[in-house]
């Protein structure tokens, strides 16, 4: 048989245009070793004396991975390994990864997030490095004449810190964005770097009294309500669903495991039924295929943009949302998209909060009533059923009951509504485009 | 309260089911239903005659009394006994019970304005009769018609109520021929309203008002008197020696009698006169020019001819006051439409035989259906929940309805069925058992044992499983009742928001309350988190915010400027063939949109069209009044959005494998799709999507629904964006009524506002123009303080939701007016600002 009947013109895949988001980078040689920090690596390497060492890069820096381990290589005298193509984020720390090969450390490369891991393997992080014009950035603190002033520097610019810190006085003090932690809220901050998302977390996570992000110049930064109006409707939307999915976004995460039995249990709770769903990194079309969830709640790392898009058949919530709207007693905790920021007041009102209670009430979406027990059941699950076509459970609101809905359920024989036919001749070639398809 | 009955009397009354009368009292804004309702409520006893006329007894809430307008409609209780010689009146055997002269009159007091237009409806349905008031000065208006078409569409019999004839009297100073044309042209407006939505040859037979019959009153309520021919027809019958009956003919129409030859006749003479000016118009005349023109000596002898005695404290009255004394002593009104209600309104016996067929989704034959024919206590219950009434305890509800079967008991079990109750499913359907059945009297609740077929009353602790309306029922196998269907849509919206935000909660809470404390009004969070509440015009908005900041969430509201919803649309077929590729690039859609024939649309909202059909007669009716093709016609995969919207997806392929695998995930994206169009995701409309061929990868894994419903959507956003996309708008049909000289400012205001004038008319017999225009809803907001102030405050606007029409104008054009319309939606739902781009959507091969 032709080569030509099982493939299309190779043409067509040399051609075929691959989208991506980032554009890969590939760093100049003489470059490598100050971007890479390879003797830092290699001290860290040889100090701690690990052997099976994973080097994880994010898709637009893998161009430069192979030059990073060769000299690696070079310097230990043993072998490293490469990690791309990551399981979620790439902001992540991914040791599911690095069990392939029973790792013993991990050294990680490019952007990354300040979620807390949940680490189990000992880790170096390699921040990048961007310019920054520290004389704009001096001039700027000193027009908001202030004496109360934080500055965070975001991780691409830790590798100037030093140099920024020339700036610190009495009024102005010099943070890494990455230890916020015990910041008070009531002074101005400066936020240097890009205006993203890690700075809609940090700003969610210190509340601060006045926010500016400062890159070539400073901005003053004007939270988008949107993104709080939106829980609203998304916590609206949990009450009103009777089947939630629980997608897990994250590996690496620390207490994605705590979060997803806690959002079983809200669920439980509240007598809604839910799927726990692990497809790799989500996409429209892997979640399209559940039609008969109602919303998604998404376990990841609070970098991940999934929760803006709207593109998904249906809704994406963060744990936050499902713990606000299934839990009545709880309203002590804001929003933030890390977990990790109220996961800890969540267990402490464990038990106490009774989600449980049933009241009927009125759907702002629908303008229906929801959530009361239909019918007091007192001829329920002891009734014998007739068995007939192998139905197990129609009329639930559930999987089974939207499946009953379907016009098509799968492969039903149809024995004499089917007219037969005689076997005719299809379609050739590959499924992307068929010999017959011409233009 | 002086009450002169007791609720244990009443119960008594209400298992004398043919001694019923349900009745509503329906009219446009202004012409004066709850001052006369309050004549009748006067003569039932429960306030002081005295009252009558200045407390608006109906009218419970403290904003109606300020603003002199009725917002809720408001029910009542009253007992009323017929004297023997007006029994006789009644021949129908199921309209009174054997020796029982009392009747029990439940009455609801219903809105005149067009915004509240819902709760008419609302009443229409829980009664069987309708006391249709009619201000004779302005005649028949916009809102008469629109409640009456749709009390005739609901087989409510109607009777007919001429009011303010003492304005016609003391300010328009019509002679008495001119009025009784003035009567006779409304009467005639009324009968044709009639006639165009009865079928007089129907279950419900003859519903025309007939002056000579009895079923049409004449009188004031303000000053408490009213009277019928009959009132007038007694008086005579002793002196013509004429029956009673007899006489009510000859006093009506083109009947004369000559004093001089004691001749009657069927022409106009010389020295004959109108029977109705002689003998009715000229008594009343009389007295109003002897007493408005102080001539004491003349009234003095005039009163006891009439046999009107004074009260001893009213002897000094004079002018207005006496004049009011007198005319109540002489012609009370309470009297006169007790009579006419009981004697011509039909009772639930007569009214539930043809009106189940109507009310009822379900077979005609079962046990809940014959119990509605028969209005039989003994049957299983059926009850129409039409409205939730507040109650002092805050967030509950008085569930208030019709029994229309059976029995509603305190303690009771029940099965309590939302509107989107299906028999055989568990969805909208509550098992609970009924705290209490109360009487809803006015401001007053009674509890009471049990109400049985054929009376209204409230339920307590049903509220909680029903948002606006719902049936009640024993019967296992009960289907719903009928929904009722508005007049008006909720087309102006706001959003609110607290002002302070930690208040969220309680608007939330609020926002619920109010979604069940009127019957229309819409209150929801949409995608982009913004609480949103839409309701019919700006009045009902205005009373909805107020409830909601003053009863229902009780904090200060920040509210957005009123903004109406659009709908997408496009104006032409798709200029191409339109193709998009599943993700992994396996499968393949091909589809076209095209424009709707003009009407579709609005059959589809009607139900006239709709996806329950059986496809074969649709398909036939597609073809024959749209032209479409046969085959195609009976293809129509679904409605949508929401399944039974104003779009259709139609399958015009051939011989395409696996097809029917994929439907449920084609249909699930074109209601994603028809939800949130491609613009600026509104819904849409009048869009026709075809679908003419599909390439499906033969593996049905790799053509599951996370292939299909995306590819889906995008296919349909290139059909919209390919087949010039429009916007569309609602637009208010107003009827301005106004004094000539006013027209001129009013076409001003229109040509401003993008509205125009389709008819202009002067009304028969007064000064007054009716100018009939329509208006964008976008532009009606301060319409009214706008019309007000260009013509002297002399011209009041009243406007109904009528259509949906495009917007003219490219939304993709950059600087057209929909174009700016497309973005502020998209900002404000928090999209992305600039226009759809095609190639998101489009694939090549």
């Amino acid at each position: 048989m032709s080569q030509s009947s099982f493939s299309t013109n190779e043409a067509v895949s040399l051609e075929k245009t691959v989208s991506r988001d980032q554009k890969p980078m590939e760093t100049p040689l003489e470059a490598i070793d100050s971007v890479y920090e390879i003797d830092k690596c290699a001290q860290w390497i040889k100090t701690n004396n690990f052997h099976n060492v994973c080097l994880q890069f994010p898709d637009y820096l893998l161009p430069d991975s192979s030059t990073v381990a060769l000299r690696l290589e070079a310097k230990l005298g043993e072998k490293v390994y490469i990690l791309g193509d990551t399981a979620y984020e790439s902001c992540c720390i991914d040791y599911i990864a690095a069990a392939h090969i029973n790792a013993d450390a991990i050294i990680h490369f490019g952007p990354v997030c300040f979620s807390q891991t949940s680490a189990t393997i000992p880790y170096l992080i390699i921040h990048e490095k961007h310019q920054l014009n520290i004389e704009n950035l001096k001039h700027a603190i000193g027009d908001l004449k202030t004496n109360r002033l934080i500055v965070l520097v975001d991780t691409p610019y830790i590798h100037i810190l030093d140099r920024i810190e020339a700036l610190k006085n009495d009024s102005v003090t010099i943070c890494s964005a990455d230890k916020i932690e015990g910041l008070s809220s009531d002074q101005k901050f400066v936020f240097v770097g890009e205006p993203g998302r890690k700075l809609t977390n940090i700003v969610f996570a210190l509340k601060p009294q006045e926010m500016y992000w400062f890159k070539d110049s400073l901005h003053k930064y004007v939270m988008d309500v949107r993104v709080l109006k939106r829980r609203n409707y998304l916590m609206e939307k949990i009450r009103d669903s009777r089947t939630i999915g629980i997608v897990i976004g994250t590996l690496g995460v620390k207490n994605y495991l705590n979060v997803i039995a806690r959002m079983k249990e809200l669920i439980n709770l509240s007598r809604k039924k839910y799927y726990i769903i692990s497809v790799g990194k989500p996409t429209v079309a892997k979640l399209a295929n559940f039609p008969e969830l109602d919303v998604y709640v998404m376990v990841t790392c609070a970098m991940n943009e999934i929760y803006d898009s709207r593109d998904f058949c249906q809704p994406i919530a963060t744990p936050f949302d499902v713990e606000i709207a299934l839990n009545n007693s709880l309203n002590n905790i804001t929003f933030s998209y890390d977990y990790n920021h109220y996961i800890e007041h969540c267990k402490t009102i464990e038990g106490s909060g009774d989600s449980t209670e049933c009241e009927p009430d009125v759907s702002l979406l629908t303008n229906r009533i929801r959530g009361a027990d239909n019918v007091e059941d007192n001829c329920g699950s002891n009734q014998i059923m007739l068995r007939s076509d192998g139905t197990l459970a129609l009329n639930t609101s559930y999987g089974a009951g939207f499946l009953a809905d379907r016009t098509w359920k799968g492969l039903e024989q149809n024995l004499g509504n089917t007219e037969v036919e005689k076997a005719t001749e299809g379609r050739r070639g590959l499924a992307q485009k068929y010999e017959n398809e011409n233009c | 309260m002086q009450v002169n009955f007791t609720v244990d009397e009443i119960r008594a009354m209400m298992d004398k089911k043919k001694n019923i009368r349900n009745m509503s009292v329906i009219a446009h804004v202004d012409h004066g239903k709850s001052t006369l309702t309050d004549s009748l409520v006067s003569k039932a006893g429960i306030i002081a005659g005295a009252k009558a006329g200045e407390t608006r007894f109906t009218d419970t809430r403290k904003d109606e009394q300020e603003r002199c307008i009725t917002i809720k409609s408001t029910a009542i209780s009253m007992f009323f006994e017929l004297q023997d010689k007006d029994l006789v009146f009644i021949t129908n055997p199921d309209q009174r019970e054997k020796d029982e002269k009392g009747f029990l009159i439940n009455l609801i007091d219903s809105p005149g304005h067009v915004d509240f237009s819902s709760e008419v409806t609302a009443a229409l349905r829980v009664t069987d009769g309708a006391l249709v008031v009619v201000d004779c000065v302005s005649g028949v208006c916009v809102q008469t018609e629109t409640v009456l078409r749709q009390a005739i569409a609901e087989r409510i019999k109607p009777i007919l109520f001429m009011n303010k004839m003492d304005r016609a009297l003391l300010e328009l100073q019509l002679d008495a021929e001119e009025l009784f044309q003035t009567f006779q042209r409304i009467v005639e407006n009324v009968n044709v309203i009639i006639a165009t939505y009865n079928d007089d040859s129907g279950p419900m037979g003859e519903v025309r008002v007939d002056p000579s019959k009895g079923s049409v009153g004449f009188g004031s309520g303000l000053h408490g008197w009213a009277f019928t021919l009959k009132q007038f027809a007694e008086m005579y019958a002793d002196k013509f020696k004429i029956d009673v009956v007899k006489l009510m003919n000859r006093l009506w129409g083109e009947n004369f009698f000559n004093p001089k030859t004691k001749k009657w006749s069927k022409q106009k003479d010389d020295d004959n006169k109108r029977s109705f000016c002689m003998y009715i118009l000229d008594p009343i005349y009389k007295i109003f020019d002897s007493i408005m023109n102080y001539k004491k000596e003349e009234y003095e002898s005039l009163l006891p001819k009439l046999g009107i005695i004074l009260k001893h404290e009213d002897k000094d009255k004079d002018g207005k006051q006496l004049l009011k004394v007198v005319m109540r002593t002489w012609l009370p009104a309470g009297e006169a439409l007790l009579q006419m209600i009981a004697i011509h309104l039909p009772s639930p016996v007569v009214a539930q035989k043809y009106r189940m067929e109507m009310l009822y989704e379900g077979p005609l034959d079962d046990e809940a259906a014959v119990g509605i024919k028969n209005c039989d206590a003994n049957a299983p219950l059926m009850m129409y929940v039409s409205k939730m009434v507040p109650t002092s305890d805050k967030g509950r509800f008085y569930a208030f309805g019709r029994v229309f079967s059976g029995k509603v008991a305190t303690g009771m079990k029940a099965r309590i069925m939302g509107p989107n109750y299906t028999p055989g499913k568990k969805e909208d359907l509550y098992e609970k058992a009924i705290q209490r059945t109360i009487l809803m009297m006015g401001r007053y609740v009674e509890a009471i044992e049990d109400v049985p077929s054929g009376n209204i009353c409230g339920l307590v602790g049903v509220d909680q499983f029903l948002v606006k309306t719902g049936t009640i029922t024993t019967f296992k196998d009960a289907h719903n009742l009928k929904v009722m269907k508005f007049s008006v849509s909720p087309v102006v919206r706001v959003a609110v928001e607290p002002k302070n935000p930690a208040d969220l909660p309680k608007l939330v809470e609020g926002l619920k309350r109010l979604t069940k404390s009127d019957p229309m009004v819409q209150c929801i969070i949409e995608e982009s988190g913004e609480h949103i509440i839409a309701g019919a015009g700006e009045l009902h908005l205005e009373i909805c915010l107020k409830d909601l900041e003053e009863d229902h969430a009780c904090i200060p509201i920040k509210k957005s400027d009123p903004v109406v919803s659009y709908r997408e649309t496009v104006s032409e077929e798709s200029d191409q063939m339109c193709l998009s590729k599943s993700p992994n690039k396996h499968n393949r859609l091909f589809m076209k949109a095209q424009p709707m024939p003009d009407g579709l649309a609005e059959d589809i909202d009607e139900g006239k069209v709709n996806p329950r059909d059986d496809f074969k007669v649709r398909a036939r009716y597609l073809s024959e009044k749209y032209d479409y093709d046969l085959t195609e016609a009976r293809k129509i995969w679904c409605f949508g959005p929401d399944g039974t919207g104003p779009n259709i997806l139609v399958d015009c392929t051939k011989g395409v494998q696996y097809l029917n695998e994929i439907k449920d995930s084609v249909v699930a994206g074109f209601q994603w799709a028809t939800k949130e169009g491609v613009l600026c995701e509104e819904n849409c409309r009048a869009v026709r999507f075809n679908i003419y061929d599909v390439t499906l990868h033969a593996d049905a894994i790799h053509r599951g629904g996370g292939q299909i419903i995306p590819t889906t959507r995008r296919c349909l956003y290139a059909c919209l964006l390919t087949a010039q996309p429009r916007l569309m708008e609602p637009i208010y049909k107003c009827e301005i009524m106004c004094p000539e000289v006013a027209v001129g400012g009013i076409y001003g205001v229109l040509n401003r506002r993008r509205g125009h004038v389709f008819e202009e008319s002067q009304v028969a017999g007064t000064p007054m123009f009716i100018v009939k225009a329509y208006l964008p809803v976008n532009e009606s907001f301060g319409f009214t303080a706008d019309l007000r102030s260009n013509t002297g405050g002399q011209a009041f606007p009243q406007s109904v939701f009528d259509h949906w029409q495009i917007f003219p104008g490219n939304p993709m054009e950059l600087g057209s007016r929909t174009y700016t319309i497309v973005q502020d939606t998209r900002k404000r739902k928090g999209l992305k600002e600039g226009l759809p781009d095609l190639q998101q959507y489009l694939d090549k091969l």
